[in-house]
């Protein structure tokens, strides 16, 4: 059985127990002094970099249309299974669009295959955080809540154009 | 302390007092087991007599998991194994398959790869420095060491997207390069923060009452540890002279100059819970070197070109790769069935094997002392029940 011998003298300049106290005050008042570390969120937002993998969005043109072909490619990658597609025609010059598109934020894990793998770039991930919410419902994001206009998307894109 | 123990065993002996063994369920919600495990305590008054850890809490079927998947789509569920050191968990794992398929990879990726890994070793270093100061007590050291992991994430998130989870070491490859800045960002922050290891030196590992909690508490002999299988910090806590990065070189490692830290029983026994920690203490300093050398010859070239097309390993190829992940011997063994979905993925987690070790070194110490053992093996729930 281990025997553990716990006691301590106090050496003499310790016992005075002032200096003791003047050291521990003076590195409480360098940090006092830093600069600070915080952020009052959520009064004071935070700009995630363009790096930043958020939700997954889809990219809506400027004339309206989702980039969209519904190839199916990103569900298929998709290693948590969030994303649906279901397909069909349109008279358009893309031929395809996604009829209804989900993905569940709940099972999305955030990886960014889908980003990766899309021929359109049509699928990225956006700077949107806050994803907490209080109905199940309320976390499959439908294509009214992903759809997002290009310009919002742009620091992201051009960031993907220049590192992959 | 140790007259309360004679004490307490001259009355047992002598029959004065009665004592029955008890049996305390210590979690699954409590505080210094850093996660969900539940400890079955075998108590003989305060004295623990016998410990048994229940697992499974967390547990997510990786490995059975990873055969429904393809091999890139494993790569992600690789960080959540220890979501502390994700960057060395895709390294295992890319590692293992990578030399399956006989690829060679470009200067610029195993120099990022090792960087990231040390940053990360960093960063998990400080989780664990500063949870063991908060398990034993010490409150502030845990704020200051958070407040520098949260450099280190930062880079990573500027640079792969993620703070904690950041599937960024793909098979091939690493998912992007870095971003503009890279090397400066570093190299600062190594230079930041060299001079707060001292610091927390002074506030918390050479502090009295630490070392009084950790000193000579949990010792664990070399020739136990070494049968129990432990490895990374543990190990060496114990004076044993061995890490997979110097003796089982993978990536660049051996093209640098850094040495292997070992437990020296500075202020206690070999073994105890402070070498333990102090081991971590001294590895983040070595870290910060192995960075300095990588950023000093860090090449530029391009990180995509040996991505391969197709990642499709011949039928019958297996692979056991191994990497020094910041808690010891993180092991992925791989074998292929020639499909596009791995036919077995195991991995040897080293959480998992230092844990095991727990009842054996906390036999006959007192209840307060079992939160500090556990403490200084370091667990991440995530990789040991995955
Ligand atoms: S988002 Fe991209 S990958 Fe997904 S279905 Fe549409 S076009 Fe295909
Ligand atoms: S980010 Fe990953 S988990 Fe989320 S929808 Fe895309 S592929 Fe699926």
């Amino acid at each position: 059985m281990a025997t553990v011998d716990k006691k301590y003298t106090l050496t003499f300049w310790e016992k005075i127990y002032i200096p003791e106290l003047v050291k521990g005050m003076k590195l409480t008042l360098e940090q006092m002094l830093r600069k600070k570390d915080t952020r009052q969120y959520p009064e004071e937002r935070w700009t995630p970099p363009p790096s930043f993998r958020g939700a997954p969005v889809l990219v809506l043109e400027e004339n309206g249309v989702e980039r969209c072909v519904a190839c199916g490619l990103c569900s298929r990658v998709c290693p948590a299974l969030a994303i649906d597609v279901q397909a069909a025609e349109t008279a358009d010059e893309k031929e395809r669009y996604p009829a209804r598109f989900e993905i569940n934020m709940l099972r999305c894990i955030f990886c960014g295959f889908c980003e990766e793998v899309c021929p359109e770039e049509a699928i990225v991930m956006s700077n949107r955080y806050e994803l907490a919410f209080t109905e199940y419902a309320d976390a499959i994001f439908d294509k009214d809540a992903l759809l997002t206009p290009v310009a919002e998307l742009r620091p992201r894109l051009e960031y993907l154009r220049a590192h992959r | 302390m140790a007259d309360l123990k004679e004490n307490i065993a001259e009355h047992i002996e002598s029959g004065r007092l009665k004592t029955d063994e008890l049996i305390l369920h210590m979690g699954p919600q409590h505080p210094s087991t850093h996660g969900v495990l539940r400890l079955e305590l075998v108590l003989d008054g305060e004295i623990v007599v016998k410990v048994i850890p229940h697992l499974g809490y967390l547990h997510r079927c990786f490995e059975k998991h990873a055969e429904a998947m393809t091999y890139p789509q494993v790569i992600p569920y690789t960080d959540r194994l220890d979501y502390l050191a994700s960057m060395n968990n895709n390294h295992g794992y890319v590692l293992a398959v990578e030399r399956m398929l006989g690829i060679e990879l470009p200067e610029r990726v195993e120099y990022i790869r090792v960087i990231m890994a040390e940053l990360q070793r960093i960063a998990s270093h400080l989780v664990a420095v500063g949870t063991y100061g908060l398990d034993i007590g010490a409150f502030t050291p845990f704020l200051y060491l958070f407040r520098d992991r949260e450099y280190i994430l930062d880079i990573f998130e500027k640079t792969c997207g993620a703070r904690l989870l950041y599937n960024y070491f793909w098979v091939g490859g690493l998912s992007h390069d870095v971003h503009t800045g890279f090397e400066k960002e570093v190299g600062d922050f190594v230079k930041y923060f060299r001079p707060t290891l001292t610091e927390v030196n002074t506030l918390l590992n050479y502090n009295k009452i630490f070392v009084q909690r950790t000193a000579n508490v949990g010792v664990l002999p070399a020739d136990v540890a070494i049968s129990y299988g432990c490895s990374g910090p543990m190990l060496r806590g114990s004076g044993v002279d061995f890490d997979l990065r110097r003796d089982d070189p993978y990536s660049i490692y051996d093209r640098f100059d850094w040495k292997v830290i070992v437990g020296d029983g500075e202020v206690g026994t070999l073994g105890d819970c402070w070498d333990r920690n102090m081991v971590r203490m001294k590895e983040m300093a070595v870290s910060c070197d192995i960075i300095e050398q990588a950023l000093a010859s860090f090449p530029e070239g391009d990180v995509t070109t040996a991505l391969p097309k197709r990642i499709r390993p011949p039928k019958g190829a297996e692979q056991y790769a191994r990497v020094e992940n910041p808690r010891g011997e993180l092991g992925f063994y791989v074998v292929s069935d020639g499909t596009a979905n791995p036919f077995r993925v195991k991995c040897r987690a080293p959480g998992f094997v230092n844990l095991s070790v727990i009842d054996e070194i906390s036999q006959g110490h007192l209840i307060s002392d079992l939160v500090a053992i556990l403490g200084s093996i370091d667990i991440v729930l995530g990789e040991i029940d995955r």
